[in-house]
């Protein structure tokens, strides 16, 4: 790391990057969207949540040479680069805010023009894309020292950061999370913290510096006390009416997933869930006039999400669970710093999609209990395999077991081009007449 | 012996052999073997997928679709019970599928591979993975011993040996089969008994070779196989009339898997393992695309091939996101590539078969 590199972050840290935030304010106080009807007031720490991802974003590009820079994907162990002091970037959370741009197509067709089939992952073209076309609604993104993956959400992540591995010849460390097809048992614990300590040299020798046992537990603590915060957050919607809706989650949920480990992450959960507690207090709901409460499985349609949610909202529909925000608040609360390494491969080989799909249904089941779901929506993701095969007979399932009425609709994550409105059009009324008989 | 597989599955139950049904693609047969076992690998089922419709969605391989039609339309029945190995998303969730969904009650064992970059911890938790898989599929097959697992595994050795011949005197020009042949014969070892299949690819080397004493006229260009299964099986045929040879392969059923070095170690747990480590590099495991590229080179420069035949399933992950790279990288060292996306069992469009016919020719 630089000394110039250090100055000129942490100049822009303590000047650049709050200059840039009253700049932000100024400019928001001008574009006022019209209030829709059919929704509660909207959330004040929204503003906040704004603060802090623009500030990431535009701090990432002073980081290379002052920060050693890791892209990481959103189900690694992130708390081992963060005793490190990595500057760290979720090119899924990067993915996700493409999609939500609408530029999610047009960096896909940049990696199809090199040959990436466009039946792959689309968060996985949009990265390839950004890298080779240098496109992105984020400024720019730093170019990496390391890749950190797990494959605990995903094999694609491997085959993707591997990819990127050669294009832009980092190391590349994988965290080989067995799947758990039953029960996940000592000798695959005994393993993933062999591996744990095994990539430490590498990760020292990148961040020229010395890993801290001590400040690894410090940093499995506040993991730990933010994933609960989180977990606070979400269920606050068990409450009637909910105080938000799933559609906010998947924006405030970019925290946890991509800070997670700092005290940033932390501060701004604590300050939203004193925000929504009030609002509980207060009755105050997310949509007004909540008649039906409803689930959604898998992660969000990123360039339908608004207009899903006046959808929804108009039809008096509140989403109020999703399998895919509970991801961060389902295991993390297993780290445990009295027990850091075993914790951190429980924690993170346990996630939902690195379980079977019978977890998966008991965990949907409960849910639909604990947030007394009257229907689902199945987003069947063409990008994402581990999440979307077998939705079809959950689905099935629930419904006999439950009487859950559902719908499935066929898009992507971020790709506009594997959408049919036509169809989501006519899937949806059809569901909305279900919930009513 | 019988040409059909049903047949020959229901001689085999006759002799008091179990018949497990296993879905691709790395796995230790010798473990079955040992347990008197006959391992049948569901890799194409030549059949549609009417009914796997209704539990996949349209954008999943035809890998899992077929394999899981074979169980629903009760083609499976003579399986007692399955293997899953870990080696995609789409396997992965297919296997809870099998076990949590649809309602079939077979047993379902599940076997998981470390993933590349592999470290020193790898190779301790392969190992404990074999022992593992043994004890899952214990219950109602032979006691597993150490004798009857070192038996299995110099039969594996032995196929290994031939497997490894065949492949060798092809490269060399030393075998004139053709490649309908060469792969009719090398896949019946997807489900026969060991020593029926290590005389079968005898037979074939014998006969391979006999011919090649014979002089050919205008040998066509020589080319390596890429991809997970040599299907549809019309692209053999095709190359096959043109006069084209299959030099090698780097295919994922095929010389990906077959094509280990045979450990000298006694024990037959560690004998496995190191097998496994030595397998050529895999997209399925994650190993590095260098790696795969100078493999592929290396059986090109020993064997005179000039062009690289792709054969991409379609929504296969592992291999649609190492070819780009790879053709773009053999291109480079002055490889021609062909990539062609298939689906399993659907023929060669006019189309493709044109594009397989120029890419010979400007092979010369
Ligand atoms: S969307 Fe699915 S396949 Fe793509 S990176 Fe995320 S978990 Fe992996």
């Amino acid at each position: 790391m630089s000394l110039i590199g250090e100055v000129k972050f942490e100049f822009m840290r303590d000047l650049g990057a709050p200059a840039l935030m009253r700049l932000g304010k100024a400019g928001k106080k001008r574009a006022r969207r019209p209030a829709d009807p059919h929704f509660g007031p909207p959330l004040k720490c929204a503003a906040r949540l704004k603060q802090i991802m623009t500030r990431h974003y535009f701090l990432a590009r002073y980081a290379p040479g002052a920060r050693p820079v890791a892209w990481v994907t959103s189900g690694a162990p992130v708390e081992l680069l963060r005793v490190l002091g990595y500057y760290t970037i979720y090119p899924e959370n990067h993915g996700a805010l493409c999609g939500a741009a609408r530029m999610g197509s047009r960096l896909c067709e940049e990696a199809e023009k090199k040959g990436f089939s466009q039946d792959l992952c689309s968060y996985a073209r949009i990265d390839l894309g950004h890298f080779f076309s240098g496109q992105t609604p984020a400024g720019r993104l730093p170019k990496p020292d390391l890749l950190f993956a797990s494959n605990n959400i995903c094999q694609t992540v491997l085959y993707w950061y591997k990819a990127l591995a050669h294009y832009l010849k980092v190391p590349f460390i994988l965290f080989d999370t067995p799947y758990n097809y039953g029960s996940i048992n000592e000798a695959d614990i005994d393993y993933m913290v062999a591996q744990a300590k095994e990539m430490i040299p590498t990760l020292e020798k990148v961040a020229r510096r010395e890993f801290n046992e001590d400040r690894f537990k410090e940093v499995l603590d506040l993991a730990k006390e933010t994933s609960l915060t989180w977990g606070r957050v979400l269920a606050t919607m068990k409450q009637k009416p909910a105080p938000m809706t799933i559609f906010d989650a998947f924006i405030h949920l970019a925290p946890v997933v991509s800070l997670r480990g700092l005290p940033v992450a932390l501060a701004y959960y604590q300050l939203m869930l004193e925000e929504l507690e009030q609002r509980v207090e207060r009755g105050v709901g997310a949509v007004v006039n909540e008649r039906k409460r409803l689930m959604w499985d898998n992660i969000a349609i990123w360039f339908k999400v608004r207009e899903f949610a006046k959808i929804f909202a108009a039809h008096g529909m509140n989403f109020v669970a999703a399998t895919y925000t509970n991801a961060w608040a389902e295991t993390i609360h297993y780290l445990d710093s009295a027990d850091t390494w075993r914790s951190l491969a429980k924690a993170y080989s346990l996630v939902i999609l690195n379980n079977n799909l019978n977890h998966r249904l008991g965990l949907m089941e409960n849910m639909i209990k604990d947030y007394a779901v009257d229907g689902l929506v199945v987003h069947s993701a063409r990008s994402c395999k581990p999440y979307s095969v077998g939705q079809y007979d959950m689905r099935r399932i629930l419904m006999e077991r439950l009487n859950v009425p559902s719908v499935v609709i066929e898009a992507d994550i971020t790709d506009s081009r594997h959408y049919s409105e036509e169809q989501a059009r006519t899937r949806l009324e059809a569901f909305f007449e279900a919930l009513e008989d | 012996m019988s040409d059909r597989r049903q047949d020959y599955l229901r001689s085999q139950k006759a002799l008091g052999r179990h018949v497990l049904g296993v879905f691709p693609a790395l796995y230790p047969r010798e473990l079955a073997w040992a347990m008197n076992s006959l391992p049948v690998e569901i890799w194409d089922p030549p059949l549609a997928g009417a009914q796997a419709h209704g539990h996949l969605q349209p954008y999943i391989c035809s890998v899992v679709r077929l394999g899981l039609e074979l169980i629903l339309s009760g083609q499976a029945e003579l399986c007692d019970a399955f293997l899953f190995p870990h080696t995609c998303d789409s396997i992965q969730n297919l296997a809870s599928v099998v076990h949590d969904y649809i309602g079939q009650e077979r047993p379902c064992y599940f076997l998981y591979h470390p993933k590349a970059p592999v470290g020193p911890s790898a190779r301790a938790y392969y190992l404990e993975q074999l022992k593992r898989l043994a004890g899952q599929m214990g219950d109602g097959l032979e006691p597993l011993t150490d004798e009857r697992l070192a038996r299995a595994v110099a039969q594996g050795q032995e196929i290994a040996r031939l497997t490894a011949e065949l492949y060798a005197a092809r490269a060399e020009g030393g075998l004139a089969t053709g490649a309908g042949e060469f792969y009719r014969v090398l896949r019946r070892g997807e489900w026969l008994w060991p020593e029926d299949h290590a005389a079968e690819l005898g037979a074939l080397l014998a006969a391979g070779r006999h011919a090649a004493t014979r002089p050919r006229k205008n040998p066509g260009p020589r080319i390596i196989l890429s991809g997970i299964v040599p299907n549809p099986p019309e692209v053999l045929t095709l190359l096959d009339e043109l006069g084209a040879a299959v030099a090698h392969d780097d295919l994922l059923g095929c010389g990906r898997r077959l094509l280990f070095t045979p450990s000298q170690a006694s024990d037959p747990w560690v004998a496995l393992t190191e097998q496994y480590l030595s397998l050529p590099p895999c997209s399925t495991r994650g190993d590095s695309i260098v790696a795969r590229r100078d493999r592929i080179l290396e059986l090109a420069s020993a064997s005179g091939a000039k062009g690289v035949i792709f054969l991409l399933v379609k929504f296969c992950e592992p291999e649609l996101f190492d070819a780009p790279i790879l053709a773009e990288e053999l291109k480079t060292e002055g490889l021609a590539v062909l990539p062609l996306e298939v689906e399993l069992n659907q023929g060669l469009s006019g189309q493709t078969a044109t594009r397989v016919e120029a890419f010979l020719e400007m092979l010369g």
